[in-house]
């Protein structure tokens, strides 16, 4: 192997390194830009001849950060979520890796219904979270249908569950759940 | 020779930095006692052996330097040396032979005798480090009684105790060097630590373990107390919290019960049950906040409740975005909860 | 000479190998002294005071106070069963798991649907039995969210005049049964604590007795004994706390010493733990008249994670018997002391009339317990009369007769760190809540159960009032056999299977059994079915719209021809992954059920149907 192209390898892997430093920007509380949780962000829904509301900008700094994702992931532990969502399978709540959102796929719609609660049994966190901890769960909770870059999310969890690696899910598309079933 | 009078002073300086609230060489514990002993022995025997090595080197180089102005060297053979040499070196060897076994055998016993102390604890605390807090709970023997109490380990003098240790997320480890060496806390595994302090005294743990951002902030408040003050202190722990009195810890009680607080914090008698944070019931009967960031006083209380990320940036504890009445209620009925 | 020789040789040969074999035999019966022999053909026979003679209705889901589940009609049977046929049906427009039995009082039948509650009351007396009155409670529908297993009911109770039933969200309501008014609604359990209520009332002595569910979100577990005319409470008695608020007084008499004691609701938990410690009443209740007691069992304690209370955890996972009157304690018999595995106590109990070795009759309780064990009991005080495991136990060791305690094996013990494999039976236990039936005429208990196995890990589970206090991650499948579900014949005389049939996925339904001798069970991919209560054999079957996880039913019509009921319906917890959408990619999900039922949601849907079968006239 000649040095040049030694030295050209070490540049190119180099930059590659560096072009995934954004994903595991450390959010310290307090200090990241919280966008607010908006109630209308609530379900898809008809918003005669206007187009819905465009996902704020600063939720974008939540979604694929693995470390809003990894913290949204011991939140989803701490705060009992997983006894009725499983590891994403549901329960006494539905599934959160297949492709049915009841009331919407979108961050900004996840965050509003963790915010919120909804009437079918969701409950609302509003007081018993802050805002930067929800955008944290809600960032979670696009990963487990697979819509976020693989590089943010964990390859593995320390539990028994042998769901697929959340690498490995294929990207759900975002459904509305059928109305029956709300 | 000024080099080595700058670094014992300098040793010196160092040492005298040490407090009695921290240190391996107080031997405040039989582990710790039994250690300081070892160390000792180890100190005595290896200085006595550096000393007669550097002396035999000493002597070895005035003699060269004698000998090669007076030996002469007759058909290639030293004469004079020879018969001093070998005794020498047979007792040189005789004496790292007699060295190395006593060490070993004073180490040996240390061990055996550490291992006997273990063998019937009378209190069973457990230890669970998180990042970066340590939760302690006691299980009363005879009873299923638990205490579960964050930050701080209380001991009665004289009684052996058998610490389990165990850890939420990643490897942490416990150093209480007044009181015995390290022993690591792994996730999903359990180990433990015998204490059998010997002087009553308050002394500082650490996580000594590498374990993230806020490492240095992991303090353990240790207080080794008489049989009564401890039965005290556990009769005092037993008791449900404190109701609030008047209208601000009032206000600071409805705002911990229901609201974020009771997402992690348990205050024992209220509907607060979580466990993922550590227990407040008799929060305010410690000594430090968060792990020993910060002296328990009223400023740093507020300064804590209003901001954690301030005072412990990476903190699992968010900044909960408060009124500055409600900071005010919420540290008034904190500082209820002895 | 000879052959008189040979004679004499073969004659004492024979006496010789009759004697062995008697002998044996004779061992053989020493070596099981807690065991009867049903050789002597002494059946057990339904409590006479606690189940009369049969009218043809069906006004409460166990049939009887003794719970017996057991019809005395008899024109269908096992010759003419094959000739049944749909008589009429009635769709409830519901999706969740349909657990509770019709009623049928007169010429009336009563369905309960599940959430949200509608009851419709059918007229019999005409042609396709079309809707008298329907009454709609509309219960919050935030109580799903704290419903662990499916938004369910498990029934109502006719008393004099009167409809009572619960509501998902924690009301006992009073209906007018002519005119389907509401006559009176009490609140009786908070979902903002994860209370919710899911079990069918008792009546009787003009009490409701209700109790709340929610073992799965840190609930404190009562027992309420409403006023039936009024809806106002009588007495509440719990199951942890001070023996003040568990109704435990002077004359509280506890079979073995491991249940007695000063406020063992508090003691047997570490620090507080006990207010958050399930032992909820979600199950069966049974009701002697003769001696005004009241059985039930309680659930599992909270959370599943062991660690985080050791002790006894009294009193959860056991049987109470309670005065009806003041709700006082007479005994209590803790069957899974400190469970670790999610082992309710809140079976059926069947009251029966045991035949004691001395031809004496024994006031008894029969109860196939989730932890795989039979139990026969005295009734009057609790004590063990014998115990036998009715399905694959290697969680436990056994029984100690002396004692009474369930022994452990601590090797299945869940631990911080460590996963345990294989346990059986798994969390829904060898029986989950569906109802046996008890038949006098052949002496048999008719146990629809599950052969489910798990591996568990625990967690710390953490509190918050409505949220799920579980600490577990569970994974089940099937057990040795590879049937997910068994029916299974039981002598509880002998303590013996008499006969089973392996069934492909787990039983979710009840059995009812009739003096026609033909027994009914229906199955999770929606097959009706009626064996020969003899020896199990498959009659005839009916393949309904959904899963049945339903209690079937008999009565007798207003034109004196016998009817069998059955809703349809899948759901529940064995049926949540089909009711709920869930994936079943996860194998944690629904408490860990899912991977047990991976395939239900290719084999069938969810809707809510009631199905009445009949001869051909």
């Amino acid at each position: 192997m000649s040095s040049r192209f030694r030295n050209s390898f070490a540049a190119c892997a180099m930059l590659a390194l560096l072009c995934s430093c954004g994903r595991e920007r450390r959010q310290e509380s307090g200090k990241t830009d919280v966008p607010p949780i908006v109630k209308s962000a609530s379900p898809d829904t008809v918003f005669l001849g206007s187009s819905p509301p465009p996902v704020d900008r600063r939720a974008a700094a939540f979604e694929g950060n693995a470390d809003a994702i990894a913290k949204g992931q011991q939140l989803f532990l701490w705060m009992n979520c997983v006894g009725c969502h499983g590891r994403g399978g549901g329960g006494m709540g539905p599934a959160l890796m297949d492709d049915q959102w009841r009331y919407g796929g979108r961050i900004d719609q996840i965050a509003s219904t963790i915010a919120e609660g909804r009437p079918n049994g969701m409950p609302s966190w509003r007081a018993k979270l802050t805002d930067e901890q929800i955008w944290q769960l809600a960032a979670y909770v696009r990963t487990l249908s697979g819509q976020v870059r693989k590089d943010a999310v964990g390859a593995r969890t320390d539990t028994m569950s042998n769901t697929p690696p959340q690498t490995q899910i294929p990207p759900e598309p975002v459904k509305p759940a059928d109305s029956a079933r709300q | 020779m000024i080099r080595r009078g700058a670094f014992l002073a300098g040793a010196a300086a160092v040492l005298s930095g040490c407090n009695r609230y921290q240190t391996s060489l107080g031997g405040e514990a039989a582990e710790s006692a039994n250690f300081l002993r070892l160390f000792w022995t180890f100190m005595a025997v290896c200085t006595l052996m550096y000393v007669l090595l550097v002396g035999g080197m000493l002597i070895a180089l005035w003699r060269s330097r004698k000998a090669r102005e007076a030996l002469v060297v007759e058909n290639g053979r030293h004469h004079a040396s020879a018969p001093i040499l070998r005794p020498l070196l047979i007792g040189w060897a005789a004496l790292i032979l007699v060295g190395l076994s006593a060490l070993a055998i004073a180490s040996f016993v240390t061990d055996r005798s550490n291992a006997a102390n273990a063998s019937h604890p009378k209190l069973v605390v457990t230890v669970t480090a998180n990042q970066w807090w340590w939760d302690v709970q006691y299980s009363l023997q005879g009873t299923t009684t638990a205490l579960r109490t964050a930050n701080e380990l209380h001991l009665p003098v004289g009684v052996p105790a058998e610490v389990i240790l165990e850890s939420n997320d990643v490897i942490h480890s416990l150093w209480i060097p007044n009181l015995a060496g390290k022993q690591d806390l792994i996730p999903g595994r359990v180990n433990d630590l015998q204490l059998w302090p010997k002087k009553t005294g308050l002394y500082r743990g650490q996580c000594a373990e590498f374990c993230g951002l806020q490492h240095a902030h992991m303090a353990l408040d240790v207080t080794v107390e008489s049989k009564t003050d401890f039965a005290r202190w556990l009769t005092a722990q037993k008791r449900p919290a404190f109701a609030p009195q008047g209208p601000v810890e009032t206000a600071g009680y409805r705002y911990v019960t229901s609201r974020a607080c009771a997402s992690c914090h348990t205050v024992s008698g209220t509907q607060a049950g979580g466990t993922v944070g550590p227990d407040l019931t008799h929060f305010a009967s410690r000594r430090s906040i968060a792990a020993g960031t910060r002296p328990m006083d009223r400023g740093n209380l507020t300064a804590w409740v209003a901001d954690p990320q301030g005072l412990k940036p990476g903190t699992n504890m968010p900044k909960i975005p408060m009124r500055r009445d409600e900071v005010r209620a919420v540290v008034a009925y904190l500082e209820r909860l002895k | 000479m000879r052959r008189i020789v040979a004679g004499i040789i073969a004659v004492a040969a024979i006496v010789l190998i009759v004697a062995a074999i008697l002998w044996t035999q004779r061992v053989n019966r020493s070596d099981t002294t807690t065991r009867y022999a049903a050789a002597g053909g002494a059946k057990a026979v339904p409590a006479a005071a606690a189940s009369p003679a049969d009218d043809g209705n069906w006004t409460m889901p166990g049939k009887d106070y003794a719970s017996t589940r057991f019809s005395a009609l008899n024109q269908i049977n096992p010759a003419n069963v094959a000739k049944l046929g749909v008589a009429f049906t009635f769709s409830t427009g519901t999706t969740e798991g349909f657990e509770a039995p019709p009623l049928v009082v007169g010429d009336t039948m009563y369905v309960v649907a599940p959430w949200p509650n509608n009851v419709f009351a059918l007229d019999l007396t005409r042609p396709g039995a079309p809707l008298k009155w329907e009454y709609r409670p509309k219960p919050a529908a935030a109580a799903k969210g704290v419903a662990c297993c499916g938004p369910v009911n498990r029934g109502a109770f006719y008393s004099d005049g009167k409809l009572f039933l619960n509501l998902l969200d924690g009301h006992t309501v009073a209906v007018d049964a002519a005119t389907g008014n509401e006559v009176w609604r009490t609140k009786v359990a908070d979902i903002q604590k994860g209370e919710t209520i899911t079990m069918a009332p008792l009546v009787a002595e003009g009490k409701v007795l209700v109790g709340n569910s929610g073992g799965e979100m840190g609930v404190r577990g009562r027992l309420t004994a409403l006023d039936a005319g009024s809806g106002k409470i009588a007495w509440t008695g719990y199951t942890t706390g001070p023996d003040k608020d568990v109704l435990i007084g002077p004359g509280y008499r506890p079979p073995y010493p491991m249940d007695a004691g000063k406020d063992l609701g508090v003691t047997t938990w570490p620090g507080e733990t006990w207010k958050t410690g399930g032992g909820s009443v979600w199950g069966w209740l049974s009701y002697d008249p003769q001696l005004r007691l009241v059985y039930y069992g309680t659930s599992n304690p909270g959370p599943w994670n062991p660690e985080q209370r050791p002790g006894d955890n009294k009193f959860t996972s056991g049987v109470f018997a309670r005065d009806i009157g003041t709700g006082q304690v007479r005994w209590f018999y803790q069957s899974t002391p400190h469970d670790l595995y999610d082992h309710d106590d809140i079976n059926e109990i069947v009251l029966v009339d045991w035949p004691a070795k001395n031809g004496q009759r024994i006031p008894a309780l029969i109860r196939p317990d989730r932890n795989g064990f039979f139990y026969v009991q005295d009734r009057r005080n609790g004590r063990l009369l014998s115990v036998a495991p009715y399905s694959f136990v290697n969680a436990y060791k056994g029984v100690d007769m002396k004692s009474g305690r369930l022994i452990p094996a601590p090797a299945m013990e869940p631990a911080k760190g460590r996963v345990v494999r294989n346990i059986c039976p798994a969390a829904p236990g060898a029986k989950d809540w569906n109802p046996s039936a008890f038949s006098p005429q052949t002496g048999l208990m008719y146990i629809p159960h599950i052969n489910l196995c798990m591996d568990m890990g625990v967690q710390n589970a953490n509190y918050i009032p409505g949220t799920p206090f579980v600490g577990a991650d569970v994974k089940m499948y099937a057990g040795p056999g590879g049937n997910r579900g068994v029916f299974t014949a039981w002598d509880p005389v002998a303590q013996r299977k008499v006969f089973e049939i392996k069934e492909d996925l787990p039983l979710w339904s009840g059995a009812l059994a009739t003096a026609g001798g033909v027994v009914f069970y229906g199955t999770m991919d929606g097959w009706f079915k009626a064996i020969d209560a003899r020896n199990g054999k498959l009659l005839w079957q009916f393949k309904t719209a959904s899963g049945i996880i339903g209690q079937p039913i008999s009565y007798r019509g207003p034109d004196g021809r016998q009817y069998i009921a059955i809703a349809s319906g899948v759901g529940g917890w064995a049926g949540a992954v089909v009711t709920m959408d869930l994936d079943p990619r996860d194998p944690t999900s629904a408490l860990g059920f899912t991977n047990a039922v991976k395939d239900l949601k290719k084999r069938i849907a969810a809707g809510g149907m009631v199905y009445v079968f009949a001869l051909p006239q």
